[in-house]
């Protein structure tokens, strides 16, 4: 197992700092040069803003609806199985079959999404929120060719995609608070939201931690949505740093430029990963 | 605590009933799975040795799903099977979606291993250092066919190495599909940009826009890159030099772009390989810039509107007429390849009789040497013209377009790394769109995409790949 | 009465889960319509694209099966769905047997050691498959597992071991160190306190584990597609792109019905998992 992660993780760490080209697994030694030359490359220093965005926007959707279903659907309620069986469709599909989907929803010209819209009058609407002039009815908003709309699209798919996983954890996690606390909740009077927000919430927080913290890895490390609905288009607006990474690396055959690109993200993820830690040890001494 | 049922075997040895039971299930259960999985066995230890033991080689090729199904089930269930069986050798062929090409490529050189024969659809150049150079094979061919169409020398050749890195096999000609009705009722025929640009309106108002794409996608690259030939622009010049910034381009981003403002609508910016397709095939656009998969596509479906879509040679600018390949599918052999002398042979039997492959495919596949279907391009027009699908003899325009209007990537020079970088990651349809949304003027899309192109030359002329 | 009067105390809860389950599952709606569409009914911008056309009612006459039967009869997709399923099923296996020992040892394995691990076991996932996967590509090769499911069942476990190492000690950290010290008091062997006080609460945990790694395998597009060429021993994720999109041609009602065809069991199977367990600790505790 360890030469299946630790040899090509050290050969990606080796490669970036070579001016390998062509899919070859060796080159010069350029020492720093491919980590400078990147962050001089305004495509770059884009894909990172959008990683950062990308992942932020679409975890905070994730944790907060999770954070609600959750709690919602270890309720017994009329119809639970079936609804619990619809939110986790999205995660049960192969993620590039989905996305492919997804393509044909916010297709440029049989978009239902846009169909919808326009039969509830609502196009004007979305293009002025999105800033897109000459938008209307008979040319209707192009999830996918406008760079602002673009990755919102990205940011929902992923979303999407995500939420039954996250959910999915967080009950994990509300099975593992002891019955006794429960117990104690309610001898105290805790009902209903109070003790949603004093007992239950705070309870479920070391798990939904590892939730959050994967959900971060897994989307700033997502390469299919993006490449399948966008390719980093339009003009590499949606360009995220593992997109990036492959079309420097593989499509236009900079090998040691796109193993630069692609360890950028360590330093990131570090950090949020640090943060994350701090934080989980905080909420676990109390 | 174990009660006496629990024990399997009985103090004498023997087996209990409930033993048999159990163990009898599981035996059962497991020949049912592993013996039917047996047949399945090769996912495990990979493909099944050949079944017919007289075929001592073995010949692994790697190509692009084609968008005909028929022709690859023709090709895999008939050609190569036929060839096989006459050459000792087991053919396997493996087929990709075009779009993944590159990265399935970059995977086999760092393996080590894979296929022998692997085709691209556009010139490989890139890879020059790890295939073999196939010149003696192209000298072999020349002989027995006469010289290969200028499409394919400057697609497959490079002049500083003087290498044929790659194979030549076919071209696509780049039609445009046009909606004889709706032109009409404009008034105008599509026979030059400037026409196309004066009806843009008028069509776009009666609802059915041309569509012209300018999104990073391969009918997008093809069309734009032939725009810019047409007005006189190209990305370098013979000699390998980047010419971009010119006044020819800033001409066509200006066309282009009032093309888009007074006659197209946003979806052009958000098109896939397909878009076009579904779109004109929706009774939508008026024109689009297509391999004939769109008629070809029309016709399978029994649409009322093939009878009125015609096909046409790319638009004339003020300079001249000529457009790209829509495709070029080239073969190379990479130096670890197995079975190199299998593989030679196998492209040399199919290039000297390509006539089948032309027809199985539909008239997609035109031969990078024309004479290898007897006769050259009077009889391929004779074989078109035997279409039978309205309107009649419409399909005799792609030898025209072939000989005469059609050219490589990279025009008027070799299509080398560089030009091979540019093209996969779409810098022309970039800079197009960017200037039509008003995010750049056409001055400045140029200067920049000069800049642009002289870093990605400089790159491979540091690894000795070009003049 | 008194059902109607629990369905009215749910209707906060139905309000607010509504909107989520329609925006979840609404895809997949769409995907159910598309996949049964004649190609003239799909690609006509005039037609509503929520039911079928043009006689929405009687819509067998209107809809058609011949795509989803295009799948099965003109592609190797049985196939490659008994891959996907083989590969899944054998990677579970072997990332529980890894992960849960791995897991419950660094939970009980206190201070920096066990942090360490940890956040080593992390780094795992910080360069991303699209890169990994050419040195990867080359291990493949040299062990001579090319275009086998040896090569994914080898290297998926890189992937999904880490994380269920990750899950399964968040869960054995809940349980509190004196229950299983109480067992061994009491004269169990560590074995036993493990089967006995261990296993069932963390089964929980276990079925989470399976769930995820089953769906990580099923995801993945990179390696599946790149370690794998011949179209026989291809997974799903893999196969569909390949043969359903031709060039520029995309069979969209092919492609619907491919996505949808694995994804209902799986749903269904996960639903029955996370029921289990849901099942196993309300018993009266929520109301």
């Amino acid at each position: 197992m360890v030469l299946v992660v630790g040899v090509p993780f050290f050969w990606a760490i080796y490669l970036s700092f070579t001016d390998a080209v062509g899919g070859s697994l060796s080159g010069n030694w350029v020492g720093f040069d491919n980590f400078t030359n990147a962050w001089q490359d305004e495509n770059f220093r884009r894909a990172v803003r959008n990683t950062l965005i990308f992942t932020l926007a679409s975890q905070a959707i994730v944790l907060v609806g999770a954070a609600v279903l959750s709690n919602l659907l270890v309720r017994d309620f009329r119809g639970k199985w079936f609804v619990r069986f619809l939110v986790i469709l999205p995660w049960a599909a192969p993620v590039a079959l989905s996305t492919i989907g997804w393509l044909w929803i916010f297709d440029s010209l049989f978009s239902v999404v846009n169909w919808t819209l326009k039969e509830l009058h609502l196009v004007g609407a979305v293009c002025w929120m999105f800033g897109v002039e000459g938008c209307g009815a008979v040319n209707p908003p192009q999830w996918l060719g406008r760079s602002n709309m673009a990755l919102v699209a990205v940011i929902i798919v992923n979303a999407w995609r995500i939420l039954p996983f996250a959910v999915v954890i967080f009950i994990a996690g509300l099975a593992s608070i002891p019955t006794e606390v429960d117990d104690a909740a309610k001898i105290d009077g805790a009902t209903g939201v109070k003790k949603l927000w004093y007992v239950t919430l705070p309870l479920q927080l070391p798990i939904a931690l590892v939730a959050v913290l994967f959900g971060i890895v897994f989307t700033a490390g997502e390469f299919a949505v993006v490449y399948i609905l966008t390719q980093g288009g339009p003009f590499n607006s949606t360009q995220v740093l593992p997109t990036w990474a492959f079309q420097v690396g593989i499509n236009s055959g900079s090998l040691g430029q796109g193993a630069a690109i692609s360890l950028y993200l360590l330093p990131l993820l570090a950090v949020v990963t640090v943060f994350m830690l701090f934080f989980a040890r905080r909420a676990q001494v109390s | 605590m174990p009660d006496a049922g629990d024990e399997l075997v009985r103090p004498d040895g023997q087996l209990t009933r409930r033993d048999v039971l159990r163990r009898g299930t599981a035996g059962a259960f497991a020949i049912t799975m592993f013996g039917g999985l047996a047949e399945r066995a090769f996912p495990f230890y990979g493909p099944l040795r050949y079944q017919h033991k007289q075929l001592s080689g073995e010949l692994k090729i790697m190509q692009w799903t084609h968008f005909v199904p028929d022709y690859d089930k023709w090709l895999d269930g008939t050609y190569v099977k036929q060839w096989g069986e006459k050459n000792d050798v087991e053919v396997k062929v493996d087929h990709i979606n075009l779009a993944l090409l590159p990265s399935a490529a970059a995977s086999e050189v760092a393996s080590g291993g894979g296929h022998d024969l692997f085709q691209f659809l556009f010139p490989p150049s890139a890879l020059e250092k790890q295939v073999i150079p196939l010149n003696d094979i192209v000298q072999e061919v020349t002989k027995k066919l006469g010289k290969m169409t200028d499409v394919a020398q400057k697609s497959s050749y490079n002049p500083k190495t003087k290498k044929y890195y790659g194979f030549a096999d076919n071209y696509v000609p780049d039609p445009i599909h046009y909606r004889k009705s709706m032109w009409f009722n404009a008034g105008v025929f599509p026979s030059s940009w400037d026409a196309i640009r004066r009806a843009a309106p008028a069509l776009k108002n009666a609802g059915h826009p041309v569509g012209l794409g300018m999104t990073g996608e391969l009918d997008s690259n093809m069309l734009l890159m032939s725009l810019l030939y047409c007005y006189g622009a190209s990305l370098q010049d013979e000699e390998s030099r980047v010419a971009i910034n010119s006044k020819a381009t800033v001409e066509a981003l200006k066309v282009m772009r009032d093309i888009y403002r007074r006659g197209m609508t946003d979806e052009v910016f958000a098109w896939t390989a397909a878009s076009n397709n579904d779109a004109f095939l929706a009774g939508r656009l008026s024109l689009a810039l297509n391999a004939i998969s769109i008629r070809r596509t029309a016709e399978d479906r029994g649409l009322a509107l093939a009878d009125d879509t015609w096909i046409a040679p790319i638009p004339r600018g003020p300079v001249r007429r000529l457009g790209n390949e829509h495709v070029m599918g080239i073969y190379f052999i990479w130096k670890f390849a197995k079975n190199k002398a299998a593989a030679k042979r196998f492209l040399v039997d199919q290039q000297l009789g390509y006539r089948q492959h032309f027809l199985q495919s539909k008239f997609y596949n035109f031969p990078a040497w024309t004479n290898s279907v007897k006769g050259g391009f009077k009889t391929i027009r004779r074989v078109t013209n035997q279409d039978r699908h309205k309107p009649l003899g419409q399909y005799n325009i792609l030898a025209s377009i072939a000989e005469k209007n059609t050219t490589n990537v990279g025009y008027p020079g070799y299509a080398n790394a560089a030009i091979g970088e540019i093209w996969s990651t779409y810098l022309v349809p970039q800079m197009f769109a960017q200037v039509a949304q008003d995010k750049m003027t056409p001055q400045e899309a140029a200067k920049a995409a000069d800049r642009q192109f002289k870093q990605i030359f400089k790159k491979w002329r540091d690894q000795g790949l070009m003049p | 009465m008194a059902s109607l009067r629990a369905g009215l105390r749910s209707l906060p809860t139905y309000l607010v889960v509504a909107p989520f389950a329609i925006v979840l599952a609404f895809p997949f709606y769409w995907m159910l319509m598309t996949m049964f569409k004649e190609d003239s009914d799909l690609y006509d911008v005039t037609h509503v694209p929520y039911v079928f056309n043009p006689i929405q009612w009687r819509f067998w006459e209107s809809a058609t099966t011949k795509h989803v039967s295009f799948i099965f009869e003109e592609t190797n997709y049985p196939t490659w769905l008994l891959n996907t399923a083989i590969v899944g099923g054998l990677v579970v296996l072997i990332t529980l047997v890894i992960s849960a020992p791995a897991g419950y040892a660094l939970a009980r394995l206190s201070g920096r050691w066990g942090q360490g691990v940890g956040i080593a076991i992390f780094l795992v996932y910080l360069v991303p498959p699209t890169l990994l996967f050419l040195p990867l590509s080359r291990l493949v090769t040299e062990l001579h597992l090319k275009d086998t499911l040896w090569s994914l069942i080898l290297v998926y476990p890189s992937f999904t071991i880490p994380f269920s190492t990750w899950l399964l000690m968040g869960f054995f950290k809940t349980i509190p160190q004196e229950l299983e010290d109480a067992a061994l008091i009491d004269g169990c062997s560590r074995l036993k306190a493990l089967r006995k006080i261990v296993f069932p609460v963390s089964l929980p945990g276990l079925l989470t584990v399976v769930i995820f790694t089953f769906t990580l395998c099923v995801n993945e597009f990179i390696y599946a597609f790149t370690f794998v060429s011949s179209s026989e021993v291809r997974t799903v994720s893999a196969g569909v792109p390949n043969d359903l999109i031709r060039g520029d041609v995309f069979f969209w009602q092919s492609l619907m019905a491919a996505t949808l065809i694995p994804a209902i069991p799986l749903a269904l199977l996960y639903n029955a998992f996370l029921d289990r367990f849901i099942k196993g600790f309300t018993g009266g505790a929520f109301r």
